[in-house]
């Protein structure tokens, strides 16, 4: 008997009705809201259901919590200690006036941590299909591919031309931010599934080596992922112009060069007085490695300031721990030696800070006759990467910034060959790589079967009462506990993030909104009573003329009215609201019910 | 309603304050409304050593008269933190979500204790020394003839060594980086000054020697309440540890607001940032010098209030640039004190 004083999904909740009271939608309006209203998600590029495995941390479920990461990402261990964190600076915690974002990296590697070691692993698997693909390189991008490749019962062979897979995530990252025992465990279970993995192989030109077009007549496909492996050279003016410092000074390394050479298992040194030019992550990495290694003075020169690099703040916190300084508004512009022929330090220009370039960096501008003079032993730089086409065989159009130009299916122009990750976006980040190597993953798959065998839709599920309390609005960020700062610097392998424990991480997965849960308010049930407007704390519930909708199904003004006769509907304005569930509790006649909205994949 | 120009300063500082009566006077009819985060009216943090002579009414340190604001109509926003400033709204934004618009906007917020990242694991070990409240504490904290220690050494720090001499206190300074700060001391000329140092009566282990601290930790009982271990072994007792390295600007909460920032918030010699209603005074800025071809601070007393009375009077029409008045050179007097021109004022 329906209970006319309670909501449909309290009713569904209460007789034990709630699975199947879900449904799937493709309503534009549905896929509108969650991309509006899961900034984090939306935010991801892997698109990491993150309020979903945060709420599984708060109820003790790691495993599953664990697996909701890995439906998105293959690697959770990885990027809960590496991942750049767009989803933080998305996350609606940290908008203005909510306090600090939540710590959703940190909370991923505590999923990963803290599931049992017995976890059962979960994947969706196809029939095979006997269809056969190519991947060249076994980065992020290539891993991710091959997995979902593998899943959709695709036979894959990756060629990697290193001795072990896992591309700059084990080459490029230093093993104190990334343990490799994390890496070699989620790369085995990505690949698990009838990968063919064959390092040391190498695809190109050369003698002994694979050719790309060998590969596009034996297989049904190929996905170079090879990365962006080429440092950008230092463009300096005077005598070094058009030179290469690197193959002169033996004091001068390029970032990328330095840490993969350490990682392959040669000894590297530094000199007492250590100058990083660079602004990334890479940069941040030679500089911790420097001090390991048991530099004096390291110092990271930027061109802009530290407000405007692309870096995670809490990395940046570490490194200046660490002893880094770091030094803004300047550009080298030569190299000077000294009486050995050794490098005797950097010749900078003072600048100022221009306009924003369009990938939402700032412009640096030299201010002319305000060159200076710092002194160093090693000069390590990192001002980006880039990809070389050296190793094909083949030769697909490029576009304008010499990267391969691929159309909207996400093949070049030559049938068969697709391409992923850095190799054809520039240096990305690893959750970049992933997300854009699982997108490739899809679009080869429809281009072998003939047809898209997964979309995207919205599961909507009713959810009986608030998840949250009130309380958890007050609870602050917690931090990521470190290893001795002593200890760390003199070991190149101890990891400096320890990890949170089990109380520290539920009481930081408290603060999450989740904001996949949407609260409406019944109009035809609602007497206008106002009790909602006066507990809400926030400005989210409003009287409202209308609503407008946006072509892509989101949100757009509301129409608010003062004027009573003129109110269509009292509004919950999902942007505003923080999902304290106040109104819930308030609503005298339950006309508020609460959904859960969350983007799944579904087979079509 | 009112059509009255709304100038907002936030900071009640030096340079906050003497720009809020020098808008006051130039623009009597518009409405100033200054915001701190102090608890306090603006006082004398130069004078701030004297609790330690026993002064401990903060009605001693106002510089003006509680009644002032109100007579200048300057509208006082104490204990208030600056969340954001919105320059599409043209608003800041406080913490607790009020929103104030603004038509022009001065930020002289100022600088906080900088404490170097490796030491902030045992920054509940250690007292600050940069407002009343904070002074007053460690001033309770510390036993008579008491003994402090001092990391880092900058000349906040060491114009409180010498009051804490003056009245009986030791003082031991592990002198790391940058020491003497605001002031640039050439590496040669160091060892002299920390024999100065030495000579009206602190302690000084140079961190050139020791290595630097190591760790911050609570004294075992019965002992010093705090204990400093340096890194080649040396163990420093005493009963409080304050760091004074120096101040770092306090910007966080300009990030989002579109304005140039490098260290502090960069302004050209108008003391304009690149937003042309939001300008910048005291600590907290970063000038465009033409003869150093180089953004750079000014500190001192004197460049601070000039700083502030400029930015007022830019605010209100003008166009003059800044330019220093300041001494900047650190000085040692017959009688062996360090003197630095940044801390004299009227």
């Amino acid at each position: 008997m329906p209970d006319p004083l309670r909501t449909l999904s309290e009713q569904a909740v209460a007789t034990g009705n709630a699975e199947s009271a879900a449904y799937t939608s493709e309503d534009l309006r549905d896929i509108g809201w969650v991309k509006q209203n899961v900034p984090c998600q939306t935010a991801c590029p892997a698109g990491t259901n993150v309020p979903a495995y945060i709420r599984d941390i708060v109820e003790r479920r790691y495993g599953r919590s664990y697996e909701i990461n890995r439906g998105a990402n293959v690697l959770p261990g990885v990027l809960g200690r590496i991942c750049s964190r767009p989803c933080e600076a998305a996350c609606r915690h940290g908008w203005p006036g909510n306090g600090e974002p939540v710590a959703i990296c940190h909370l991923k590697r505590v999923a990963a941590d803290m599931k049992d070691s017995g976890h059962r692993i979960t994947e969706r698997l196809y029939a095979p299909t006997g269809k056969r693909i190519a991947i060249v390189g076994a980065g992020p991008a290539g891993v991710a591919a091959a997995h979902d490749l593998s899943l959709f019962g695709h036979d894959v062979v990756i060629f990697e031309r290193e001795e072990r897979p896992g591309g700059m995530l084990r080459y490029g990252i230093p093993e104190f931010r990334l343990p490799r025992d994390v890496l070699e465990v989620e790369l085995h279970n990505a690949l698990r599934l009838g990968v063919q993995l064959r390092t040391g192989v190498a695809v190109g030109a050369g003698p002994d080596e694979i050719r790309v077009s060998t590969l596009l007549r034996d297989y049904d496909a190929v996905l170079l992922a090879t990365g962006c492996m080429a440092p950008m050279p230092l463009p300096l003016s005077g005598e070094w112009e058009n030179r290469d410092p690197a193959r002169e000074l033996s004091d001068f390394e390029y970032g990328l060069d330095f840490l993969m050479q350490m990682h392959r298992g040669e000894r590297k040194r530094v000199g007492r007085r250590v100058a990083i030019v660079g602004a990334g992550f890479t940069a941040l990495d030679c500089a911790r490695v420097a001090v390991r290694l048991g530099a004096a003075e390291v110092t990271i020169h930027l061109r802009t300031g530290e407000d405007y690099i692309p870096v995670a703040r809490e990395e940046l916190f570490e490194a200046k721990r660490e002893g880094i300084r770091i030094k803004g508004l300047r550009t080298p512009v030569s190299l000077r030696r000294d009486d050995n022929g050794r490098l005797a330090g950097v010749e900078f220009v003072q600048n100022r800070l221009g306009g924003w370039r369009p990938n939402g960096r700032r412009l640096a501008i030299p201010i002319e006759g305000s060159e200076f003079f710092e002194p160093c032993d090693t000069l390590i730089v990192a001002i980006g990467q880039q990809s070389v086409h050296d190793f094909l065989d083949v030769k697909p159009d490029l576009g304008r910034a010499g990267a391969v130009r691929v159309t909207d299916s996400g093949m070049t122009s030559l049938s068969g060959l697709f391409a992923a990750g850095d190799y054809v976006r520039g240096a990305l980040t690893a959750v970049e790589a992933i997300g854009h190597g699982r997108q490739i993953a899809l679009k080869i798959d429809a281009w072998v079967m003939g047809w898209t065998r997964r979309r995207a839709m919205v599961r909507i599920e009713p959810v009986a009462a608030p998840l949250r309390e009130r309380a958890f609005d007050f609870i602050p960020r917690q931090a990521m506990p470190t290893a001795p700062l002593a200890e760390r610097v003199r070991s190149t392998t101890r990891e400096a993030e320890t990890g949170m424990d089990e109380a520290v991480a539920i009481e930081e997965a408290k603060r999450c909104y989740l904001c996949n849960l949407r609260y409406q308010i019944d109009v035809d049930r609602c007497i206008f009573c106002r009790a909602c407007i006066e507990v809400a704390p926030r400005n989210c519930i409003k009287l409202v003329k209308g609503v407008e909708m946006a072509d892509d199904g989101s949100c757009g003004q509301l129409l608010e009215t003062k004027e009573w006769n003129q109110v269509g509907a009292i509004w919950i304005d999902n942007r505003e609201c923080i999902r304290c569930g106040a109104c819930v509790a308030a609503c005298p006649v339950h006309c508020i019910s609460i959904s859960r909205c969350e983007l799944v994949d579904v087979d079509v | 309603m009112s059509t009255a120009r709304h100038h907002i300063v936030i900071g009640s500082g030096v340079a906050g304050s003497q720009a809020a009566e020098t808008l006051r006077d130039r623009d009597p009819d518009s409405r100033v409304t200054m915001i701190t985060l102090s608890s306090l009216p603006f006082y004398n943090r130069y004078d701030l050593p004297k609790v330690f002579r026993g002064e401990r009414d903060w009605r001693r340190f106002l510089v003006r008269p509680p009644g002032f604001y109100t007579e200048q109509r300057i509208g006082l926003r104490r204990a208030c933190q600056v969340a954001g400033v919105d320059t599409r709204r043209r608003a800041i934004v406080l913490a607790h979500n009020e929103a104030i618009p603004f038509d022009t906007l001065l930020v002289a917020s100022g600088g906080r204790s900088y404490v170097p990242e490796e030491l902030s694991d045992y920054r509940h070990l250690m007292h600050g020394f940069g407002s009343f409240e904070q002074a007053i504490t460690v001033a309770q904290a510390l036993p008579e003839g008491g003994h402090v220690v001092m990391l880092g050494g900058d000349m906040i720090g060491l114009d409180l060594a010498r009051t804490l001499i003056e009245t009986g206190y030791r003082v031991t300074l592990v002198a790391g980086e940058p020491t003497f700060w605001p002031h640039e001391v050439e590496a040669g000329e160091r060892p002299r000054l920390l024999d100065s140092l030495r000579k009206v009566g602190i302690e000084v282990l140079d961190c050139a020697t020791c290595g630097g601290v190591a760790a911050v930790e609570q004294g075992a009982p019965g002992l010093a309440a705090r204990r400093v271990l340096l890194r080649d072994g040396t163990e420093v007792h005493g009963d409080v540890v304050m760091p004074f390295f120096g101040l770092v600007p306090s910007v966080e909460f300009m990030i989002g607001a579109g304005v140039d920032i490098e260290r502090g918030l960069l302004v050209n010699k108008a003391l304009r940032t690149t937003d042309e209603t939001i300008y910048a005074a005291g600590d907290v800025c970063q000038i465009w010098s033409d003869e150093e071809r180089r953004y750079r601070f000014y500190y001192g007393w004197k460049n601070v209030r000039a700083m502030g009375e400029l930015a007022a009077r830019n605010m209100t029409g003008d166009a003059d640039a800044f330019i220093s008045a300041q001494d900047e050179r650190l000085q040692v007097s017959t009688d062996g004190q360090i003197q630095s021109p940044f801390w004299e004022y009227e």
